[in-house]
């Protein structure tokens, strides 16, 4: 075998799967042991979507959920971040964020579902966002801590000798070098919280319907065809920023 | 002015929510809270340590995380091995990166509709005549061996660990190493097996430690494609949890601590070892 043939057989590998999602979702029975749909149909989108009580209104909270968690994780993960790296045992600290990726993320939520219950937070979206944020933080500053180098502290320190308020070296330093990397650790907390199933299951208990909880529904309702759109939904925004820039995606440091 | 204090935003988000959780389980777990609280006992420890349920979804998530990770890196370094440097080039790039844009929760249901009865697999095997119906198709899926969890999570964890060992590849210099080698007269396939395979393992040992990790407590999987019994440790601790028996959520709790306290163990054991290791390489160098 040539190796580019190697290469294409293997993307279009990785390729099988979206294409089968899109396919099964605009599908119309699928009855054993036909290979194929007996026909196909877009109406099945518009409707779900159109709707607005059903699969539009979980893509719409997945959205405010993830771009919320993102942005608060991202902003509190820099901030903790450069906290840690100014003390002298920064690193010693942060090996405790890994506690709540140990601590499976759905038992962490199955033992703290007494205290959301006993703040009226418990089905709530906003008991949903915090319970998310305790698992996107942590992940935020063992991310951001990698690029907040001894580097970019020395350039903040020069800057402030130099004359520069601590609002300028934010704008004209600290941003300038810190801006890739935000949107790094935007995108992958993003992913997270919109990937989130048990954690968002447990504490949103049923009530808060996200895209990941419409897939199980679905797929427990036995309608392929209505979770396969709602998975299809659910792996746009990843595919879209593999499409940007592949680099955003996984970092090594 | 550099402050030096006890980071506490860090410890109220990150460390504060572990800390209450465990606290309320072993509390819970304990007789002391709760609704069943009547007091201290052990009663519901003892319940879980003689119970087949427990011992057989701790057997069965290790088994499925040591054989995924077991699988996953061999095939991760099959592919740094053939490829090399060129690993993540051209069209490769997006086969190796593409998947990882699959959530557990839509990679379950693929495997659910490819593996099941009645899924893809079954049918080009009817097609094929190997197969009359759905009953003759092997159960690949809710089988008391895992076999779909094994699946869903190897197919996650391939192209990650392909594209991590390839990035130590480039930045360990395995190359330049090999060829040193190669100039020395090891034969090619000597090379891979005692330089290249050990090195990428040594370095990358805390990433594979990290993911057995992750497949171990595993949910969303094992939840669809899972077996009722054995189940996974994290399913059957929910199941407990959400079941009408009262009886069964302190036993609930009791799994999760110990699920806690064994991961615990297992990264101190492992940080102890690595310690070890370095200092004894220290010492001989």
């Amino acid at each position: 075998m040539k190796p580019r043939l190697g290469s294409a057989l293997l993307f279009l590998l990785a390729l099988f799967p979206f294409a089968f999602l899109l396919l099964l979702s605009v599908s119309q029975r699928w009855v054993y042991p036909d290979l194929l749909p007996a026909g196909w149909s877009l109406r099945p989108w518009g409707d779900a979507l159109g709707r607005g009580d059903d699969l539009g209104v979980a893509l719409l909270t997945s959205l405010l959920i993830a771009l919320t968690v993102g942005a608060v994780g991202t902003l509190l993960g820099f901030a903790t971040a450069r906290r840690l790296s100014l003390l002298p045992r920064g690193r010693r600290w942060l090996r405790l964020a890994y506690l709540p990726y140990v601590f499976a993320p759905v038992l962490l939520a199955a033992c703290l579902q007494f205290y959301f219950l006993r703040l009226g937070l418990s089905g709530r979206v906003a008991g949903v966002l915090l319970a998310q944020l305790f698992i996107v933080y942590p992940y935020a500053v063992i991310l951001a801590s990698s690029f907040y180098t001894s580097r970019l502290r020395d350039m903040e320190d020069l800057a402030g000798t130099l004359g520069a308020t601590p609002v300028e070296v934010a704008r004209t330093v600290s941003w300038y070098l810190l801006r890739g990397p935000l949107a790094i650790v935007f995108f992958q907390s993003f992913l997270i919280s919109w990937f989130e199933y048990g954690l968002t299951l447990l504490i949103g208990v049923g009530k808060v319907a996200t895209l990941p909880l419409k897939v199980f529904q679905f797929v427990n309702e036995a309608n392929i065809f209505y979770a396969a759109m709602a998975a299809s939904l659910l792996v746009v925004p990843p595919v879209l920023l593999l499409w940007i820039n592949k680099r955003l995606l996984f970092v090594t440091r | 002015m550099r402050r030096r204090g006890i980071p506490w935003l860090f410890l109220l988000l990150a460390v504060g929510p572990v800390v209450l959780g465990l606290g309320y389980a072993l509390l819970y777990s304990l007789g002391l809270v709760g609704l069943l609280g009547r007091g201290f006992t052990l009663e519901h420890w003892g319940a879980v340590v003689r119970s087949a349920d427990f011992w057989g979804a701790l057997g069965l998530s290790t088994f499925i995380a040591v054989v995924t990770i077991t699988l996953s890196t061999a095939l991760a370094l099959a592919a740094v091995l053939r490829w090399q440097e060129h690993t993540l080039r051209g069209l490769r790039t997006y086969a190796f990166y593409l998947p990882l844009a699959l959530p557990a929760t839509v990679m379950a249901f693929l495997i659910f509709q490819w593996l099941g009865d009645a899924g893809l697999l079954s049918r080009l095997a009817f097609a094929l005549g190997l197969t009359n119906s759905t009953t003759d198709f092997p159960s690949l899926i809710n089988d008391r061996w895992g076999t779909g969890i094994i699946v869903a999570h190897t197919l996650m964890a391939t192209p990650f660990l392909t594209i991590f060992l390839a990035n130590l590849y480039r930045s360990e210099r395995v190359r330049e190493v090999s060829q040193v080698a190669a100039t020395l007269g090891l034969p090619p396939g000597r090379v891979a097996r005692r330089l290249v395979i050990p090195l990428l393992l040594r370095q990358g040992r805390s990433t594979l430690l990290l993911y057995a990790v992750f497949v171990f407590s595993s949910y969303e999987i094992p939840l669809l494609l899972g077996s009722q019994s054995p189940a996974m440790l994290s399913v059957l601790t929910i199941r407990k949890l959400q079941r009408y028996n009262l009886a069964d959520i302190p036993q609930a709790y009791v799994i999760s601590v110990l699920y806690a306290l064994l991961l615990v163990a297992v990264l101190l054991l492992w940080l102890g070892w690595s310690r070890y290791r370095r200092n004894t390489a220290l010492h001989e160098a």
